[in-house]
Formats: C-alpha cells, structure tokens, sequence
C-alpha cells in the first residue's frame, strides 16, 4: 500500500525528507505523488533557508532601530544609517547557501559588524556601512589580517568567502572524528 | 598619585573593565570586538582600572559610566592585551578609575581601511578578555 501523504508532512511540520525518500511507489500515480513530494522537500528547504536569511534580515532591522539616534552608546556614536542597513541585508542576501549566518552588532561610526566567532581566538567580522567598500579582521590562532573589499550587492567577495569557510572549515575539522 | 589613590600609570598586569550596555556586543562566551571599538567623537575607549573582583564595586563603577543605559556586564582584560595590540592605555580622570585606550589607528583618507585596521586590533584585545562577566 502506498503511503498517505498529508499536507502536514509535506508542509514540513514533520520531517518530510523521510517522505520524500523513503516512500515506496508502487504504480505510476504513486511515482507521480512521490516527485510532488520531493520536489516539496526542495522548496520546503529553500524557504527554511530563506527563514533563516529573513530572521538575520529582521535583527539587522531592529539593530538599526536600537542605534538610530546619535549617542547610541552615550559616547558619541553615530546612527547606523539606512543605507548601512540596505548594505547588511544585500550581503546576507548574497552569502551562498551552506554558509552560516553571521552574529550582528552596532560599531560606533554607524557601520553593522557582522561576526562569524568560533572560539575566543577564531574570528572573522565583517564591517558593512554606508559604502560599497567592506572593511574585514580576522583572528585565526596566532594568524591575524586585516582588509578592505567590495561589494557589488550580489556576489560575496571571493577573499571574504574564502576567509569566511576556512573559519567554518576549521570548526568542522576540529569535531571531525579521527 | 591620582585623586583615586591609583598610580599614574596603568600598569602591564591591571585589570581593565570596559562596560557592556549593548545586548549584541557580546554573547555568553565572548565579547565582539565592535564593544571595544573607538568613539569616533574621542578616538578612544573608555575603560576602568578594575577587576572581576570585588563585584559590586565593579557594577557601581559600571553603573555609574552607563547611566540611564542598561549595563549588562562587563569585558575585562590586561592592560598588557591592550599594549600587545600596540595600542596605548592611560588614566583619565576624572570619574576615578576612569582610563582611556588611545592610539587606535586613523585614516581620513581611507575610513574603510581605517575601519578594518581597528578591527583587527579590536579582536586581538577581546581575543585576550575571553567570556564576559555578566550582571
């Protein structure tokens, strides 16, 4: 008998990966059902994705509406102005999938930093403000850099990326079993 | 000798507390290095010449510098952290025990360069703080 498939299971309320990988079809309406299911799988994790990409989004917006007035900090902060936040979100936007979402926080003159912090001494922040010109640090161990790219709003810069995955890279070695 | 009783210099292995008001700068484990970022009113930080210990002197002090903000603890590192990120740290009263971090790099002609540079000092100093104190 083939399996019931409820709308429950494909809206993704359970893990719907089983559904779609496991199902076993046995005519032809089956195989058609089970393609509707996988291919329901693939949006299913397109729009977790993109939920994932749209809660960075919001915390950008809210960061920005927390440091909106100079003195944010009572030392003489600038505002994070809009077109900070148009950089921020456009970047987010931009990162490929697979690459975690960054931690956020407000600079002083007005910029969004964006941090990817695996240890203390394992970091890589990411400074976006009001130009097309990214400012980036990082610390790995011992090795430390720092460096300017730009943004065209679509693509990461490739040094970014780079510097990006080998920080991600690094905290998968270190769990990875021997 | 400053009005405070501290010396006029902040020696290599004094604690140094620099407040955290903001939620985002820092996490359970760490401060972010946007938390010890300079002013771009003063081009310096501010911190004070105090340790984790005792605590309720720390958080008096840390209420005092937050004011009408919300003071959520407090990153505290070596004044040697500070000078190892080739950054220099100097007293600054008043309030008492009030330093400040000077020297931080400043570019004119390149704020994004300028930006990054700081940075990368910025992480080494919250590199050496390690995990927050918290209220």
């Amino acid at each position: 008998m083939p399996e019931t498939i409820s709308a429950r299971n494909v809206l993704g309320l359970s893990p719907p990966y089983s559904l779609a990988r496991e199902m076993i079809a046995v005519s032809t309406a089956a195989h058609a059902v089970q393609k509707a299911a996988s291919d329901e799988v693939v949006r299913a994790e397109r729009t977790r994705t993109f939920g994932g990409k749209a809660d960075a989004i919001s915390q950008i917006w809210t960061l920005a509406n927390e440091c909106a007035t100079p003195d944010w900090n009572g030392e003489g902060a600038l505002p994070i102005a809009q077109l900070a936040v148009f950089e921020a979100t456009a970047f987010i936007r931009a990162l490929p999938d697979g690459i975690p979402l960054p931690e956020f926080a407000p600079e002083p003159d007005g910029s969004i930093s964006l941090d990817w912090i695996r240890s203390r001494s394992n970091f890589f922040s990411v400074s976006v403000g009001t130009s097309d010109r990214l400012a980036y640090a990082w610390l790995d161990g011992t090795d430390r850099g720092h460096a300017v790219a730009r943004f065209d709003g679509d693509s990461v810069p490739s040094r970014i990326l780079e510097g990006i995955k080998a920080l991600v890279q690094g905290a998968n070695a270190a769990v990875r079993p021997r | 000798m400053l009005p405070s009783g501290l010396a006029e210099v902040v020696a290599d292995e004094e604690d140094l507390a620099r407040f955290l008001t903001q939620s985002s700068h820092f996490n359970t484990e760490i401060v972010k290095p946007a938390a010890v970022l300079p002013s771009p009113k003063s081009r310096e930080t501010s911190v004070s010449r105090h340790g984790r210990s005792p605590l309720d002197v720390l958080w008096a002090i840390g209420l005092e510098a937050a004011g009408t903000r919300r003071l959520y603890g407090a990153a505290i590192f070596k004044a040697a952290a500070v000078r190892a990120a080739l950054l220099t740290v100097e007293p600054n009263e008043p309030p008492p025990r009030h330093a400040a971090i000077l020297g931080w790099p400043w570019m004119e002609s390149d704020p994004e360069l300028q930006r990054a540079k700081q940075k990368e000092l910025a992480l080494l100093i919250v590199s050496a703080a390690g995990a927050p104190e918290l209220r």
